[in-house]
């Protein structure tokens, strides 16, 4: 409904004489065929939201994704469209209507994967949007579109960003896992260093990502380190990465049931043994969830430290922001999202392939 | 053989265990019992050393547990706890296999024996040796803690209320099991119960504890019909005559029978004989249901006089206790109850009046036993409970 509604009435796309002063807005219909496709689906997605069936997950499904698709093609037609023997210079973007109708498709989508039982019916769609994706990309136009120009223009710079980016939280959740599991398990043995550990890490959870830069400079500086660069970034990041890893391998060792417990040590396990052939496979669930929240926040928390000079996506934000071009500051946002999605998806499947179908919910009949 | 001299456990203030000594023969089935709180399960830990004694000495077979590195004590000693506590993120083949990893056996050694534990407690492991934990019945979870304590074949067994978290139908299936097991295996066994029934059923020697201390050690017939004290008699219960039934096996009156695969009339009608019934079994013998001889030759046919019957639900097994087989005989309305074995073949039949010669035997031999007398036979070791009575 917000989607329809988006579309049609808010700008769909801003026609602008160059890449930083603001232009005129145009609304959907600049688009042609693309657009009444468009319209079409957002209210098949409508009337099978409203109807429901047995199907209803399947054509949500569908319509999910027929309107994605139909939203990059019809962002390509509208940029090449209005671009039409204009000079290099004028530039086409993404207007507010075009991202709620995003916004309505990624909603549809999700609604769709979770009243879909099939996991063969999700697999099947989406390699298909990933294919249609792929398609409008090299045909459909897309090139035309600012985003896509601030891209040609910074390509090696970004690619370089990423890099940075991954590296930064990377080494920030690799610090947490090797200091956050240690602590989780020692604080599952020992009460003092449960309440100790925990405490301080949630209150470091508390503090704004700004002003930990801050307060790191003091420490720092007495051990003879800038507060600049990368050094204070990650050990900033792996303070964040700590706790989500730490509570989570305290809780899931602290949640193994007494009785197993019990039972390994009566056939004679040592205590080690114990840990790594009962304990760690039955907290594992948790450890890697803890894992993914922690590469997910620190993926966002990176950006932040581009301000003390570490590097990464955050460099092309903020000076998107100070030069007023926001087309640049989406170039780095918008791959700090794909990232933090890529993060999560490659931790649930990690997940699905480590942990024993004895105690994972679903996957046993 | 296990000796326990003079242990005792103490928690700050509280004991547990207070100063309690006896001896299981190799081979024997000693059943500890008591009521909850009493310290069972703290005098079974203490001979795994799961719980270390404050005082007195556990020795097996000569050696004191306490000069044996705890973990290579027990991965020598089979335990099987109540909530079972099997791994669930390992299958049911894994989670057996569990002790032989430990002694750092080879594959090929444990997996076949794996596989005949499996078999011996009753799971096929064709079927059950690749499941998970979650999804088996309480019963089965239970066999699978019992295969998983013996594979190692260790001389002695602990196992603490190992059939109490299961419906009573499951838990009379596997004490039968048990028994059966155990003939054949003839491990020495420290069980705990507090199933005066399930204690009279398995054991050779019954160990009776109140807060702490061991009030009496001696066969189950011997404290049904000389308990050391007041308090062993009430604990044993009153229905005696019925209790003494738990320690007869129906292999012990039961008597063969006839029986036909059925067909013909003419084939059924001369299996009848003169007898009343004639069993039907299948070409393998597994006990299929009954025909009543009498309907039969009032020219119904014998389809129609037949019974068709479930062996699970409707036999007992040899080891089947006597008490069990007549609560089934109750249960049916029947004055005979067929006897199969463990495949569910027909073995035999066992009948009311059978039961009924060997309660007349229990009768006579109760009858001497005059409430005063059995209170007079109170030693004088106990002058605790004679004040109490007095
Ligand atoms: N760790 C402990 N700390 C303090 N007291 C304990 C501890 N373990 C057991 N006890 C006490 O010791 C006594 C004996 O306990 P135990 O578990 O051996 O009893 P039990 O006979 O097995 O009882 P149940 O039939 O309920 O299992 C109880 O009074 C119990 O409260
Ligand atoms: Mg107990």
């Amino acid at each position: 409904m917000v989607a329809l509604a988006g579309c049609l009435l808010l700008p769909f796309v801003e026609f602008r004489p160059n890449r930083i002063v603001s232009g005129t807005f145009e609304t959907v219909f600049v688009a042609g065929v693309a657009s009444w496709a468009l319209v079409a689906l957002i209210a098949l997605a409508l009337v099978v939201a409203l109807a429901p069936g047995r199907v209803r997950g399947s054509l949500l499904l569908v319509a999910g994704a027929g309107m994605g698709l139909a939203l990059l093609w019809a962002l390509g037609v509208a940029a090449v469209h209005l671009q039409e023997g204009a000079p290099a210079i004028v530039r086409v973007s993404v207007g507010p209507g075009a991202w709620l109708v995003g916004l309505g498709a990624l909603i549809v989508w999700f609604a769709g994967t979770r009243a879909t039982a099939s996991v063969l019916v999700r697999r099947i769609a989406g390699v298909a949007v990933l294919l249609g994706v792929a398609a409008i990309a090299m045909w459909g136009g897309l090139g035309e579109l600012s985003l896509a120009r601030e891209y040609a223009v910074q390509s090696r710079r970004f690619w370089t960003l990423v890099r940075q980016h991954l590296v930064l939280a990377g080494t920030g959740v690799g610090f947490g896992v090797l200091i956050g599991i240690p602590l989780g398990v020692a604080a599952s043995r020992n009460r003092v260093v449960r309440d100790a550990g925990l405490g301080i890490a949630s209150v470091i959870q508390t503090i704004p990502s700004m002003a930990m830069l801050g307060l790191l400079i003091a420490p720092l500086a007495a051990l003879g380190l800038t507060a600049i660069g990368t050094t204070p970034a990650v050990i900033a990041l792996t303070l964040y990465a700590l706790l989500p890893i730490m509570r989570n391998t305290f809780v899931g060792l602290a949640g193994v049931d007494a009785a197993v417990i019990d039972a390994g040590r009566g056939m004679g396990m040592g205590r080690l043994q114990l840990l790594l052939r009962v304990e760690a496979p039955l907290a594992l669930p948790l450890v890697i969830e803890g894992v993914r929240a922690a590469a997910v926040l620190v993926i966002g928390i990176a950006a932040v430290t581009a301000f003390i000079g570490a590097g990464g996506l955050g460099i092309l934000v903020f000076q998107g922001w100070g030069q007023q071009a926001d087309d640049l500051t989406l170039l780095g946002a918008i791959p700090m999202v794909v990232l933090a999605v890529l993060a999560d998806v490659s931790m649930r499947g990690l997940r699905r392939l480590v942990v024993s179908p004895g105690i994972e919910e679903g996957t046993l009949t | 053989m296990i000796t326990l001299r003079d242990v005792t456990k103490r928690y700050g203030e509280v004991t547990a265990v207070d100063g309690v000594s006896f001896e299981v023969p190799s081979g024997e089935v000693c059943v500890l019992i008591g009521p909850s709180g009493c310290g069972k399960t703290t005098t079974l830990r203490m001979i795994n050393r799961l719980i270390e004694p404050t005082s007195g000495s556990i020795e097996i077979d000569g050696q004191d547990v306490m000069s044996v590195r705890p973990e290579e004590l027990r991965r020598h000693i089979g335990y099987v706890i109540q909530s079972v506590g099997l791994f669930p993120h390992l299958t049911v083949a894994e989670n057996v296999a569990t002790v032989p990893k430990l002694l750092g056996w080879e594959r090929r050694r444990y997996e076949p024996k794996v596989r005949e534990l499996l078999g011996i407690v009753g799971l096929p492991p064709a079927e059950y040796a690749d499941k998970y934990p979650r999804q088996l019945s309480g019963g089965q979870a239970q066999r699978v803690g019992v295969a998983r304590a013996l594979v190692a074949d260790p001389p002695l067994l602990l196992m603490d209320e190992p059939f109490g978290a299961v419906d009573p139908l499951t838990r009379e299936r596997l004490q039968a099991e048990f028994v059966r097991i155990q003939r054949e295996l003839k491990k020495t066994v420290i069980f705990v119960t507090h199933d005066v029934d399930e204690a009279i059923k398995l054991a050779d020697r019954i160990a009776l504890m109140r807060s702490g201390n061991l009030e009496q050690y001696d066969t189950p017939e011997t404290l049904l019909d000389h308990p050391a004290s007041k308090f062993v008699h009430d604990f044993m219960g009153s229905d005696r005559a019925l209790k003494r039934l738990g320690r007869a096996r129906v292999a012990n009156v039961m008597r063969t029978v006839e029986s036909t695969t059925g067909g013909a009339r003419s084939v059924v009608a001369e299996a009848c004989g003169g007898s009343r019934f004639v069993y039907l079994t299948d070409e393998r013998g597994v006990l299929e249901g009954w025909v009543d001889c009498k309907v039969l030759d009032a020219g119904t046919p014998p389809e129609e006089a037949g019974t068709t019957v479930d062996w699970h639900e409707a036999a007992v097994h040899p080891e089947t206790t006597l008490k069990d087989a007549l609560s089934r005989m109750l249960g049916f309305g029947f004055r005979n109850v067929a006897v199969v074995d463990a495949d569910g073949r027909l073995v035999g039949e066992v009948s009311l009046a059978a039961i009924e010669g060997t309660m007349a035997d229990a009768d006579t031999h109760i009858a001497n036993l005059e409430e005063g007398e059995v209170l007079g036979a109170i030693p004088e070791e106990s002058p605790a409970e004679r004040d109490e009575l007095t």
